[in-house]
């Protein structure tokens, strides 16, 4: 009963014209999650893709290979505000699964009391929690093993441990056996990690399902208010040249499950019209803070990430976690030029760096570009979310003190390029411009938000466009809130429930 | 406008005691092939920075010489100095430039073995076509 896999067709091939249940638009942690549990009640299912289809087998190794075959865009999207933040996704099927560290949280009560109590959505966390059991199951979870650690993540559980953080942990991931090779980012050539191209995706195929990559979707189709199909055309992998036409109806229903960027961008260039759309965007902003050890600390042997912790998720808003990065990343992210340059990039294998994830408040909006409809995220951080950017700093720079630093490296401009251990306390009174700031913008939420009311809200609870018949959103776009932790499993938990709610 | 990029990327990142430089590392090839496969705003962007780069010494080091024909050490302050500016636009240009120099020089085989890592074998740039 193995279904059919669509690549990229040039123009002239000939067009495709399909028809399914259901049509699911993205292959990540959403779509991926919604087009398995459709397909596994024996509906018929295709996954459109916007990118290539790669295995492990064709995974680049290098980080401008990442940048060129992953990445949506090379990268390149950033947002628009007092300070340009790069926008990390992917393009590729299995979306930011395939990129990202595959760390696998839970939904805590207190995100679903929020959703209850100010978007009036309820009755989700026990359905949620049930997928995620699944899920969970399905995709093998667990702990960093002990060989793959590396030395960055056990000098940061030594760090964390000394300065007794109530959370200071070893992260739970979808792996299978993770051998710390630290490849998470260019996508693991070892099949260790459990990214949705290896499993979910497959599945559906094996269960007749149609897989259309490569395949940007362009707009939504509709009959009155209905959703009846998707269109748009192939995308070469390589070259984007513009292939043929592709255009898969749905009897049922649309799930649109394209990201955060993309979902409200599709959405608006296809008509649906709601006073929230693209708007209360949010976001985990993060900064690195590098720690200067005697002894090589080889940061890329081990697990890209495997630390974490959550003790400041509530006060002040903060997520820490060890994040490793290669030459070639660490090459740009140093300041300066020259033999400076050089002298700092010797040290490369003497440096651990961790991360912040920011809890943020502020909110921004997603628009689509004037040309060619690229999305255009309006965002920055308010004086309370500089004032937790800044202090998780701090808190990752007594981290590395305590795990046995001799200075650390900020990475703040017009502060000096290292501080000793006793100039840290300089960091609390670091500026709160942005623009001083190498940051990224890690995990998104929003754009689609559910909610009880369709004039602050998109979706329903059940990821259903107000106003609209077959069409559900299904990614991180639905979300109103910022979860301040790690949103995979969230995102796949909401996404198999309203997959689920689509066969009732 | 390569040779502008190519010499703005030689001075950022130059050969020294301690490690390899850009020009080290088949620089030309790589800026070939960036320049084939990145977009059109992307490369726009390395250009810019690259422009940027040449046409500010006056600002770093008060010399109303373009980058390229500055004396070796003048132009290592120049790049430097131009890296680290205050000017936040001027900055993330230079970024920009970085960025895909970063990107040759630090997958460099010998740049690699310095850092105990191993070499990486070249990106398959491959996909499931069936």
């Amino acid at each position: 009963m193995t279904g059919s896999h669509v690549p990229f067709r040039a123009q002239g091939e000939g067009e495709l014209d399909a028809e399914v249940d259901f049509v699911v638009v993205g292959s990540g942690a959403g779509g991926a999650t919604a087009a398995v549990t459709l397909a596994r009640s024996g509906a018929s299912v295709a996954i459109v893709e916007a990118g290539a289809w790669r295995d492990p087998e064709d995974y680049p190794l290098t980080a401008y290979g990442g940048m060129r075959d992953l990445m949506d865009d090379w990268g390149s999207l950033v947002t628009v505000g007092r300070a340009f933040w790069p926008i990390v996704q992917a393009r590729t099927m299995g979306g930011t699964t395939v990129i990202n560290s595959a760390i696998c949280v839970r939904t805590p009560d207190d995100i679903f009391a929020q959703w209850d109590s100010v978007h009036g959505i309820s009755g989700l966390r026990d359905r949620v929690r049930e997928a995620q059991d699944w899920i969970e199951k399905d995709l093998t979870v667990e702990e960093v093993p002990v060989t793959s650690r590396g030395r960055s993540n056990l000098l940061a559980k030594q760090g964390g441990d000394r300065l007794s953080w109530p959370s200071s942990h070893y992260m739970r991931r979808y792996t299978k056996g993770c051998e710390g090779a630290g490849q998470c980012l260019q996508g693991c050539g070892k099949r260790r990690k459990q990214s949705t191209n290896l499993n979910y995706v497959p599945e559906t195929l094996a269960r007749g399902g149609l897989i259309v990559s490569s395949a940007p979707v362009q707009r939504i189709l509709s009959e009155g208010s209905r959703a009846v199909g998707v269109t748009g055309r192939f995308s070469h992998p390589t070259t984007r040249a513009e292939g043929t036409r592709f255009r898969v109806r749905a009897r049922k229903a649309v799930v649109v499950a394209a990201s955060v960027t993309h979902s409200p961008v599709l959405l608006m260039r296809s008509g649906v019209k709601s006073p929230a759309l693209g708007k209360y965007f949010r976001a985990h902003p993060g900064t690195g803070v590098f720690g200067c050890y005697d002894d090589p600390v080889d940061m890329n042997i081990g697990a890209t990430q495997g630390w974490a912790s959550t003790a400041f998720r509530d006060t002040p808003g903060l997520k820490l976690e060890t994040l490793a990065i290669p030459p070639e990343l660490v090459a740009s992210r140093f300041a300066g030029g020259g033999t400076e340059l050089m002298q700092r990039l010797s040290e490369y294998r003497h440096v651990a760096m961790w991360c912040h994830a920011v809890r943020a408040e502020s909110t921004g909006t997603i628009r689509q570009s004037l040309f060619g409809g690229r999305p255009v995220v309006r965002y920055g951080l308010d004086r309370p979310d500089m004032e937790r950017f800044r202090q998780g700093m701090v808190l990752l720079a007594k981290q590395h003190v305590a795990a046995g630093a001799k200075a650390v490296i900020p990475g703040i401009s017009g502060m000096p390029f290292k501080l000793g251990k006793d100039e840290i306390h300089l960091l609390e009174d670091a500026p709160l411009d942005p623009q001083r700031y190498v940051a990224i913008l890690s995990h998104l939420f929003g754009g689609c938000v559910m909610g009880k009311d369709p004039k602050t809200s998109v979706v329903d609870g059940r990821g259903r466009v107000h106003g609209w018949d077959g069409l559900v959103v299904a990614d991180a776009s639905v979300i109103p809130t910022n979860l301040g932790l790690n949103p995979q499993h969230t995102i796949m938990g909401l996404a198999a429930t309203f997959a689920a709610d689509l066969l009732d | 406008m390569t040779w502008l990029v190519r010499a703005a990327i030689v001075m950022l990142y130059p050969r020294t005691a301690l490690l390899p430089g850009a020009e080290d590392c088949d620089l030309d090839d790589f800026l070939e092939r960036f320049r084939r496969e990145t977009s059109a705003l992307m490369w726009l962007g390395v250009v810019a920075g690259a422009i940027v780069f040449h046409l500010s010494p006056l600002f770093t080091v008060f010399v109303p010489l373009p980058a390229f024909l500055l004396p070796s050490g003048l132009a290592d302050r120049h790049a430097n100095r131009i890296s680290t500016t205050n000017v936040y636009l001027v900055r993330q240009l230079v970024f920009v430039l970085k960025l895909p120099a970063g990107l040759a020089w630090g997958a460099n085989p010998e740049v690699r073995r310095r850092f105990s890592l191993a070499p990486l074998a070249a990106d398959p740039g491959t996909w499931r076509t069936k």
